[in-house]
């Protein structure tokens, strides 16, 4: 549990640090923003007690929208998909037992259905960010291509992220 | 006796009941005081009332961007350069025509004791480096690195070499915040250079090169290329500074009044160097407009 502890606090930090520094500094098209640190909130193992999970998410979120001034967007973001995350992952996996050990990831799921739960995961957080942000102007065509094309980018980054995340828990163990 | 007793245990039952509920709804309970807090700091919408702790000129945030600009300052040099040296240029060419003008009129009038009035006393300027900046969302911030202790306040205007950025409106000891001007909260008063009419000038969340000068009357002249200047209306830019040139014509709501396409002249997704305009006659203007304001009031 501790050097899983460890790890988390770790990926949590590389994460922020990652996401203020580098990537809200993409505008691909003037469009597609990579949002990457939600990938700690579908890390964190499905064990953990929901409340510890929303509180998590929920300061991750407003440390992210402390750096960016975007006054409680991620904040409100990350709350909804920390409380979905576990509905939304039984209804890809029918039963329980398949994830004993609270870990979810390509190996114990596989990839068909880690790659639909990342999706909708996704999709769900760009949903909320745009349509939060786009209150006070709106523009239809321009918030749906804002939110698929920065779904598509985040998708792509956070399989990479994944893909070296599990090779060093490979290397660790 | 009894019935007390009874009536006492119910009580209890009840009480216990309200816990158990309370604990096996916590997630619910959690879930809204979250919500509820983050709709709270996102429907607060006047961006001078933000907390300093909660944006990017608070102490931590800004040490970090402060590291990060550092490095990420050399990137533009080479244009940030250009720009410099071009501007460079225009200044002297000017200098030379005034100094030119200056000796025409004092050959004209020699004995003239009376000096003009210089309007530049009225403000001064304080250089700052941008820390950080963004263009990506709907409502656009900048971090600059100086603050109350450079003595920046708020609502001070932020010029760089080619013209508007914006307005200060947090200000930490050491850092401050900045509405930029891709920010539909900040409507800055414009006009259309040589001519007197004035419109406002907005972002509409679109392309970051592009913002709309809206409410310009009707009988507006205006060619494309047309430069847009502060009209000085506002305490915060003095009259004159360059804002952007006239694309087109744009299509407004409005009937009675012109909407004009505005390529703005300072880009805002490479700062480095900017200027924040003090204004030495500010608390005077404020007082009066105070006064005036409080005569209506009582009338």
């Amino acid at each position: 549990m501790s050097k899983n502890g460890i790890n988390l606090i770790i990926l949590f930090l590389i994460l922020i640090i990652t996401q203020v520094i580098i990537c809200n500094n993409i505008c691909l098209f003037n469009v597609a923003v990579p949002i990457i640190f939600i990938y700690l909130i579908i890390r964190l193992p499905m064990t953990l007690n929901i409340n510890y999970v929303l509180t998590i998410s929920f300061i991750m979120g407003l440390i992210i929208d402390i750096f960016s001034n975007t006054q409680g967007m991620h904040a409100l973001s990350c709350t909804i998909i920390a409380f979905v995350r576990k509905p939304l992952l039984k209804l890809y996996i029918p039963r329980e037992e398949d994830i004993t050990d609270g870990d979810v990831s390509i190996k114990s799921i596989g990839f068909a259905s880690y790659f639909k739960y990342l999706l909708s995961i996704i999709l769900i957080y760009c949903t909320c960010v745009f349509v939060v942000e786009s209150f006070s102007l709106f523009n239809i065509y321009r918030l749906i291509t804002q939110i698929i094309s920065s779904s598509v980018i985040s998708l792509i980054i956070i399989l990479g992220i994944d893909r070296i995340s599990n090779k060093q828990r490979e290397k660790g163990l | 006796m009894l019935s007390c007793r009874r009536k006492h245990n119910f009580n209890y039952i009840k009480v216990n009941d309200l816990i158990n509920f309370i604990i096996k709804y916590s997630r619910w309970f959690i879930f809204m005081l979250y919500v509820i807090i983050s709709c709270v700091l996102l429907f607060n919408n006047n961006p001078y009332q933000h907390h300093i702790y909660l944006t990017s000129a608070g102490t931590i945030t800004s040490s970090i961007y402060q590291i990060t600009s550092n490095v990420s300052s050399y990137f533009h040099l080479y244009d940030i350069n250009e720009d410099l040296q071009r501007h460079c240029l225009n200044l002297e060419v000017e200098n030379i025509k005034l100094k030119e003008q200056i000796r025409l009129f004092q050959e004209m009038h020699p004995n003239d004791s009376i000096s003009y009035n210089d309007d530049t006393n009225h403000f001064d300027y304080i250089l700052a480096h941008v820390i950080n900046n963004s263009i990506s969302h709907t409502h656009n911030y900048l971090t600059i690195n100086k603050g109350s202790n450079d003595g920046i306040k708020p609502e001070m205007g932020i010029i760089d070499q080619n013209g508007v950025v914006g307005i200060v409106n947090v200000v930490g000891e050491n850092f401050s915040r900045v509405i930029s001007l891709l920010n539909p909260d900040l409507r800055l008063s414009c006009k259309i250079k040589g001519y007197n009419n004035f419109g406002s000038l907005v972002w509409n969340a679109e392309d970051p090169t592009i913002a709309i000068l809206e409410e310009l009357p009707r009988h507006t002249i205006y060619k494309q290329g047309d430069s847009i200047v502060t009209s000085g209306f506002s305490s915060v830019f003095p009259e004159g500074i360059f804002v952007g040139t006239v694309i087109s014509e744009h299509k407004g709501h409005n009937e009675n009044f012109f909407t004009l396409k505005v390529k703005l002249s300072a880009d805002l997704a490479r700062l480095s160097t900017v200027k924040v305009i003090i204004n030495n006659m500010k608390a005077e203007l404020d007082s009066i407009e105070y006064k005036d304001n409080n005569k209506t009031i009582k009338l």
